[in-house]
């Protein structure tokens, strides 16, 4: 059996495929993927414990926003990324100049580039993806490894775009150009056959007539790419934006729950032992040696305050809701903690990274700061936190510490 | 030239960062880490656009050329909308302990969606041809 040739980039012979198109689909897809770095930067930034510059404690719903967009942004892409993918895949059977070292190193170079641009991109898509449904099917740490790569793709992108640079400036200029017929000779989009007539000749391909093309213009792929990232975009945002919870059917979640708010990690998946949150639980202020302990009838009978506040995830989910529970600030006057003095957050939690936490003083000083015991008028539910937990403003929803059993000031 | 020059240093010296902060991962996770960032390109490449370019040779010979815009627009959004919801169309981070996870009936949403989209391809065309009558239009008849 004679084994087929390798194809070659003339093999791809759909008249569509035009670096303007893919300059402009691009362009898009650049748009998208630098909301979605700086936005994951922004949630970078909310992670960690040791910035010289803390997050703001407003607006509450800040989080909220960026999170939301950030996850959108990356769903906006996928689409985006097929369709501009297809547009240059001929390219990777491009030709390759042996011979002369100079060329050789400037093609290889650039494949170089463009293999690292696709791979982290697409690395980026998938494991945000999946980790927006909570789902981890590789074993590495889906934080450290998502933000790494995530300043490659970006890199790669702006090395891209600099050696693109004059192809992007000349794509914008003008309308797209219809499909160029003349290479339409017959693979992907042959030239329609009309019965009785002379029809397609591949002899003669010029003279195919420009209304016998039956495929879409290039402006009908661009305009279709952007279609499908929004679309992509409305089917998932019931995430995160109320109004759309019914059209997005693939959300990952309805935002139903108990007490009308879902769960992003369970007791059970935490490790929480019913034992500990029954009527002998107590809650430890510690300021140095100075300890109060409190039971769920003490907090409940200091001044409760209600306030709305959403709760939101880095999985791009979040919710708004009614907390009812105790001041933060008022808690912590109890043993005399300082104004600026930063809170350590222990819960009864026995799995997870997240088990013991640090609370800035701006936020567990600030007056909508609230150690909650109830959630939509209704006590706490046991996967909600209770006997109490925390629930700040514009936090990611990991600090919004469940099942609270130590709150003690950082020394 | 110069701006090029200035963009494309400033893109290597992000990637160098990047880097960087991947060669500090543990070597498991790296290794890991290293093997999806192939297989992404490796089914992109070696599937997907070989599928997909297979299905438009196949489509071009099926479709009749007058619908040919309408199906492509169709195609186009039902597979890439789709691909960006694998992850829920699986449930594959259900969890029992957690029913507020991936709580919808991602089938029917899909199955809704998809009869949305072909009625969208149906209707197209005749409803471009109400709102634009006449010799004007793109997909002409004639021969030429």
């Amino acid at each position: 059996m004679k084994r087929p040739p390798l194809p070659t980039e003339a093999s791809f012979t759909s008249p569509l495929r035009d670096e303007r198109l893919t300059a402009r689909i691009g362009t898009w897809l650049g748009v998208c993927f630098g909301l979605c770095f700086l936005t994951g930067l922004i949630s970078h930034w909310y992670y960690l414990n040791d910035a010289p510059l803390l997050p703001p404690v407003r607006p509450v719903w800040g989080y909220r926003v960026t999170q939301g967009v950030h996850v959108l942004s990356g769903i906006a892409s996928i689409p985006l990324l097929l369709v501009k993918l297809w547009s240059v895949y001929p390219k990777l059977f491009g030709e390759v100049p042996f011979g002369k070292l100079r060329p050789l190193l400037l093609n290889l170079a650039e494949k170089a580039s463009i293999a690292v641009l696709v791979a982290a991109s697409i690395f980026q898509l998938a494991t945000g993806l999946a980790n927006s449904a909570q789902w981890y099917p590789w074993s590495f740490s889906f934080r450290s490894t998502h933000y790494a790569v995530a300043w490659i793709a970006i890199g790669a992108l702006v090395v891209h775009i600099a050696v693109k640079l004059p192809i992007i400036r000349a794509a914008w200029v003008g309308p797209l150009p219809e499909p160029d017929l003349g290479r339409a000779s017959g693979r992907e989009f042959e030239p329609r056959v009309e019965p009785g007539g002379e029809g397609a000749s591949d002899s003669q391909p010029e003279l195919q007539p420009a209304t016998s093309y039956g495929g879409p213009s290039r402006r009908t792929i661009l305009r279709t790419a952007v279609l499908a990232s929004g679309v992509a975009v409305i089917a998932a945002a019931g995430n995160t934006v109320p109004l759309l919870r019914k059209v997005s059917v693939f959300a990952v979640r309805s935002g139903e729950g108990p007490q009308g708010v879902p769960i992003n990690r369970s007791a059970k998946a935490a490790g929480v032992l019913t034992s500990a949150v029954g009527p002998a639980f107590q809650l430890t202020l510690a300021n140095r040696d100075r300890e109060v302990t409190m039971s769920r009838a003490d907090l409940e009978a200091m001044t409760q305050r209600i306030h709305q506040l959403p709760i939101a995830c880095v999985e791009g989910w979040s919710a708004s809701a009614q907390w009812t529970g105790v001041r933060f600030s008022e808690l912590l006057d109890k043993v005399g903690a300082p104004g600026d003095a930063a809170l350590r957050i222990r819960s009864l939690q026995t799995r997870g990274a997240f088990a013991v936490t640090e609370l800035p003083a701006s936020f567990a000083r600030d007056p909508l700061t609230l150690l909650a015991l109830k959630l939509n008028s209704e006590d706490l539910s046991l996967d909600h936190g209770f006997p109490c937990r925390l629930i700040a403003p514009n936090r990611p929803g990991v600090f919004q510490t469940k099942w609270v059993t130590r709150i003690e000031v950082v020394t | 030239m110069r701006t090029r020059l200035a963009i494309g240093v400033l893109g290597l010296v992000m990637g160098a960062f990047g880097a960087l902060r991947f060669l500090q991962l543990d070597f498991p996770d790296m290794v890991d880490a290293v093997l999806w960032l192939a297989a992404g390109v490796v089914v992109h490449d070696g599937v997907i656009a070989p599928l997909t370019i297979a299905l438009t040779v196949l489509a071009t010979r099926v479709v009749p050329s007058k619908a040919r815009v309408r199906v492509t627009v169709g195609l186009v959004v039902l597979a890439t909308v789709t691909v960006s919801a694998v992850p829920v169309l699986g449930k594959l981070g259900e969890r029992p302990d957690n029913p507020t996870l991936l709580d919808r009936n991602y089938l029917v949403g899909w199955l809704v969606f998809a009869v949305l989209v072909l009625l969208g391809t149906l209707l197209a065309g005749p409803v471009a041809r109400r709102l634009r009558p006449g010799p004007g239009m793109r997909v002409s008849r004639s021969p030429g």
